[in-house]
């Protein structure tokens, strides 16, 4: 096979997506613009109640009702679901017991909206009632009610890690710190509602479901599951999808509860959730308290950690078990930390249940530890970048927990962003009330060890030479709007020496594509971007093969360039690549399909203690940013003013969309720093809307200067990583540290509210007052006994 | 999105029709944006019989300074037309702001000056979905009987959340009202009641026709405190209308929007006469605002944030008008 060329024509080539035009336009079919003539409405009934025991759900007068053709409750699925096998312990609809306010309890398929809702009222449901549990702290009270039997204490799952010699990390330490630190929780905020139509043919017994999906292949695996159906006689479609950030990468009940309808109505179903619905089904980051020691010597050198986190996970499992262990596995693979202790808690409370999102796990304690270390910088007289230049990797290496770190651009993103923002001449030296906070954060890319076993590779990618010429890429990758499917077309495009628009994306139908775990964990740039290099050389070789004839030279002597097949070093006429493709279409007997996979090896997934996998992956991204604000103490008011962020992505395959999502990522983590969080009056959410779920609007959004380094990760496609999660993180200690420049007031609670910043500034301003009085008694009480 | 409820639609095109289209329906509610109504409507507030659409009404559309009374603006005028018109954007900054500050650009393309003023009075347990209410048992302002605000009272603290009143207000604005009983003029402070349940003052088959301005405003400004710096209704909202006789102040009306069931006119302020704008000055007026702004649990930003960044933003007004560069302390 002839070495990879260096010189590359299409990846790193800023490329808008290939599906962009569809957007813009307006033609993009997303679920809800589907055809859906006769299509029933399909519509949830959703529990008042935040703990009750279901006594009866009365559904004859909504079954009697004309025009209505389904009802479903508890009763028409036995089945649980959820994305750990471990911990599937959700009904699609409530069965004996609803755990929050909002939870499925029946639903049903009519004819119209209006019969719909009228079908809805009619629905009877008795229960009796139980104690609900809104707080972490309430939920672990020695006489709180378990939500499930057999999680007693309403403990999901503690985690007690401990690397290193911690206890000697601190003594050796000249400055040791402990700092308490609360986020809300915050949501998704995904633009595209949730929503699935489910055609069931009753004389196949076949069902196909479009949906809202990140993760096709385990809406598959849970239907197959809930709905006790062969998986070959389910056929699952991602159409245009907008949006995710993890709201979507597991299977949701809306999804299951659209397809027990269809089953049961004999037909079609369309199922559109609301937003305040879209709120309810929730899986957002947790509410967490981190409580954060850290331990450090004079120059700086970090010399131990200990972190407990508590995360209120709401009342199902999800993601959770995964969520507490990322928390204390990516506290490593970032800087240098001789020792690390961590315990963390993962807590049922009757609320809706939380999930993954954007920097999954990693975001609330890289808060507290980057604000922690900035505090600790201040107090020891030491500039926040020499802090963390103390405390740098050295790739390749391997964290106390087992993460392989091959390639580490971090230093080169610390340079970059201390320049860019004139962070050594403008720091300190600004007018009042302006301050610059810098941050790092990092990444996976792609967690190494999937959560179904299957033994089957962790990617597969067919392409495919079709007879007209044209390159038919088949992938299960779930291009949600990151711009996946564009970035596999350019690595197949370059590989083949082909013109990008040549390659056609079949992305996430199950009948035509291959099985792929999802898009979340940032994996499938690397994984599937492997794949589809395996694949294209596959392809390659055939086409070598095909040409070796006509050149009248051996294939692995041919290269293709610019679509021309020449011998290397021939800079003649050469061979057209249609003439190539027609040799070998006539060679192989027709279309030429190439297949190729890639699996991430068993030393990539993570150490070998419990829960070690969690945090496993072939490559981190690292970022660091500056954040300028203003603030207005009279207001409360903090303006973002710039951003200077800088990521370390292995390789921008494609720099336009790497952009984009580093941009992505700093305005939601600005969100999460500034504005969102979720809210429930005894359980019932008050957020149910973007005006009172504050996602910052185009007035908040700041300038945000961006920089791309390029480590050339060893084993990522072209060497890239992920791009879209790494610099969240950052955002939101670098706006509380530079808030703390600004008017010396350090913030350990997010979001950053003008409520709070008020509240805030007027508690120091009481500490203030009362230390001034308690000094003035010392000295009168001095000059008295003088 | 839920279900509209149906109803019927009326087109009057002149003041009269309106009128009459009122009197005939039972259960109808005026319409002209729709910005407010509709999204309430989509949450189950109201099962209106009849929409009574005052678009088509060419007086209501106008806008200008061409008569003896000053600024005379229609009731079904728009936001961004109000904001844009050239004698509103030069010569009434603070009303050119505060219709600025409603909303987004949709919003004030769609949404009208008779719309903000007869905005509906809004509050977390308030402005919901159907399903949402009732999982909370109601509440007094709408199909239930206990305020979860305030328990134990008997009376609804949904907050007045438009901008516009609060500039109007300062400029001592009059607005006349079409209804059954003919046409009459009354300040717009009249219009309003510090009920939240029942804030406006207008019989069955009233509304809205004009606003009027006098044609010599005093100098005035408007701020607006909100999470974000579009989409959201004002936590607090002031307008300050400062006039000066050398160095002090001859001049003042303070308006407010956001903290109670209705906009209203700091009272107290001619203690605030015939003296310069100074720290201490800004006290007083910093104090006089705390004390009469009632911000109740509303909004899912703290109450008492609202009282004190009310007096802040009055005292920054009142300050920049005034000429004082000094600001007091807003806790």
């Amino acid at each position: 096979m002839t070495a990879m060329r260096n010189t590359r024509e299409v990846v790193g080539q800023p490329t808008p997506l290939i599906d962009g035009i569809e957007k813009v336009t307006g033609q993009a079919k997303y679920t809800a613009d589907l055809p859906a003539a006769g299509a029933l409405v399909g519509r949830i009934l959703r529990s008042p109640f935040s703990h009750a025991r279901i006594l009866a759900i009365d559904t004859s007068a909504a079954r009697a009702l004309p025009g209505v053709h389904a009802v479903v409750t508890g009763d028409d699925c036995a089945f649980t679901y959820g994305v750990l096998p471990i911990a599937m312990n959700e009904y699609p609809l409530a069965r004996e017991i609803v755990r929050y306010r909002g939870e499925p309890v029946a639903a049903v398929a009519a004819e119209d909206e209006a019969t719909a809702a009228e079908a809805m009222r009619l629905i009877r449901l008795e229960v009796e009632e139980l104690p609900a549990y809104y707080t972490a702290e309430a939920a672990r009270a020695p006489d709180a009610v378990p939500l499930h039997a057999n999680k007693p204490g309403n403990i999901e799952r503690a985690v007690h890690h401990r690397f290193g010699d911690v206890e000697a990390g601190f003594a050796a330490a000249d400055l040791v710190r402990e700092q308490v630190y609360r986020c809300a929780e915050i949501a998704h905020g995904q633009m595209e509602l949730n929503g699935a139509l489910v055609a069931y043919d009753t004389a196949r017994d076949h069902l196909t479901i479009w949906s809202t999906t990140q993760v096709p292949y385990y809406v598959h695996l849970m239907l197959a599951r809930c709905l006790d159906m062969d998986m070959s006689r389910i056929r699952v479609v991602k159409p245009f999808v907008g949006g995710g950030f993890g709201a979507r990468v597991e299977t949701l009940n809306f999804e299951i509860i659209a397809a027990l309808l269809a089953r049961a109505a004999g037909g079609r179903v369309r199922l559109l959730l609301s937003r305040e619905e879209t709120f309810l089904t929730h899986r957002g980051r947790p509410e967490t308290e981190v409580r954060l020691k850290l331990g450090m010597t004079r120059a700086g050198r970090l010399t131990a950690c200990a972190c407990e986190v508590v995360q209120r996970g709401g009342a199902y499992a999800g993601y959770g078990i995964v969520t507490i262990l990322y928390a204390g596995s990516l506290l490593q693979g970032l800087y240098d930390i001789p020792a690390i202790a961590y315990d963390g808690w993962r807590v049922y409370a009757n609320l809706p249940p939380c999930g993954a999102m954007r920097g999954h796990g990693s975001v609330d304690v890289r808060f507290a530890f980057e604000a922690l270390l900035d505090s600790m910088a201040g107090e020891a007289g030491l500039d926040p970048f020499a802090v963390r230049r103390q405390n740098l990797l050295s790739a390749p290496t391997e964290t106390q927990n087992g993460l392989r770190v091959e390639s580490y651009g971090l230093g080169e993103c610390l340079d970059w962003v201390e320049r860019a923002s004139g962070w050594t001449a403008r720091r300190g030296r600004l007018e009042p009330g302006r301050g610059l906070g810098m941050a790092c954060s990092h990444y996976v890319s792609g967690a190494a060890k999937p959560i179904h076993w299957t033994g089957e590779p962790h990617a597969v990618v067919h392409l495919r030479l079709d007879f007209d010429g044209g390159i038919t890429l088949l992938t299960g990758a779930a291009d949600i709007g990151q711009g996946s499917s564009t970035v596999m077309a350019q690595a197949a495009a370059e590989v083949l020496g082909i013109r990008l628009d040549r390659v056609r994306v079949v992305a996430a139908d199950s009948m035509l594509t291959p099985k792929d775990n999802g898009s979340y964990s940032s994996r499938v740039t690397f994984m599937v971007g492997n794949a589809t290099i395996d694949a294209a050389r596959a392809l390659r070789a055939q086409l070598l093969a095909a040409a070796a004839e006509p050149l009248g030279v051996p294939a692995d002597t041919i290269e293709c360039e610019h679509e021309t097949f020449r011998h290397i070093g021939d800079d003649g006429p050469g061979l057209p690549f249609a003439d190539v493709a027609r040799a070998a279409l006539a060679r192989e007997g027709g279309a030429i399909t190439a297949k190729g996979s890639f699996t991430c090896p068993v030393e990539f997934q993570g150490g070998k203690h419990k829960g070690g996998a969690v945090g496993s992956t072939m490559g981190f991204s690292y970022a660091a940013q500056v954040v300028e604000v203003a603030v207005d103490i009279d207001t409360g008011m903090v303006t973002v003013e710039q951003v200077w962020v800088a990521q370390d992505c292995g390789f921008a395959i494609n720099p336009l969309a790497v952009e984009g999502q580093m941009q992505g990522a700093v305005w939601m983590g600005m969100g999460q720093a500034i504005g969102e969080e979720t809210r429930y009056e005894r359980g019932l959410a008050l957020h149910g809307s973007l005006l009172d779920y504050r996602v910052p609007s185009i007035v908040e959004s700041p300038p945000i200067a961006l920089h791309i380094v390029e480590s050339i990760d060893p084993n990522g496609p072209f060497g890239a990583k992920e791009a879209s999660e790494g610099a969240l993180a950052g955002f939101l200690p670098a706006l509380v540290n530079a808030i703390a420049d600004a008017i010396g007031l350090r913030l350990e609670t997010l979001p950053v509210t003008p409520d709070r910043l008020l509240e805030a500034l007027a508690v120091r301003r009481r500490e203030q007052r009362l230390a001034r009085e308690l000094a003035r008694e010392q000295t009168h009480a001095q000059e008295g006994v003088a | 999105m839920e279900l509209l409820p149906p109803f019927h639609v009326a087109t009057p095109g002149s003041i009269a029709a309106a009128v009459a289209a009122g009197r005939h329906q039972e259960a109808s509610r005026f319409i002209a944006g729709g910005t407010d109504l509709m999204v309430n409507l989509r949450h189950g507030l109201g099962d209106p019989a009849a929409l009574i659409d005052l678009r088509g009404i060419p007086e209501l559309r106008h806008v200008g300074t061409t008569g003896p009374d000053g600024l005379v603006i229609g009731a079904a005028v728009t936001l961004a037309e109000l904001a844009e018109h050239p004698t509103v954007a030069t010569r009434y900054p603070a009303i050119a702001a505060a219709a600025t500050a409603v909303g987004a650009p949709a919003h004030r393309a769609a949404g009208t000056v008779g719309g903000n003023l007869c905005l509906d009075t809004r509050c977390i347990f308030y402005n919901r979905s159907a399903w949402w209410r009732e999982a909370n048992g109601f509440c007094l302002k709408y199909q239930g009987d206990t305020c979860h605000v305030a328990p134990t009272g008997k009376r609804c603290h949904a907050a007045f959340s438009g901008d516009l009143a609060p500039a109007l207000l300062a400029h001592a604005a009059e607005i006349d009202i079409a209804g059954p009983d003919g046409l009459r003029r009354q300040p717009l402070a009249a219009l309003y009641a510090e009920d939240g349940a029942a804030h406006l003052r207008l019989a069955a088959g009233e509304f809205l026709v004009r606003v009027i301005v006098a044609a010599d405003p005093w100098p005035a400004a408007y701020a607006k405190a909100r999470a974000r710096g579009a989409i959201d209704f004002p936590l607090a909202g002031v307008a300050v209308a400062l006039r000066r006789s050398g160095d002090d102040v001859d001049g003042l009306r303070v308006a407010l929007t956001g903290t109670n069931a209705r906009p209203f006119l700091l009272e107290g302020t001619e203690g605030l006469l015939g003296a310069p704008v100074s720290p201490a000055w800004l006290d007083r007026l910093g104090r006089l605002v705390q004390k009469q702004v009632s911000p109740m649990r509303t909004t899912l930003l703290a109450a008492q944030y609202r009282r004190r960044v009310a007096a802040a933003l009055a005292q920054r007004l009142a300050a920049t008008l005034g000429g004082a560069a000094v600001v007091g302390d807003a806790a």
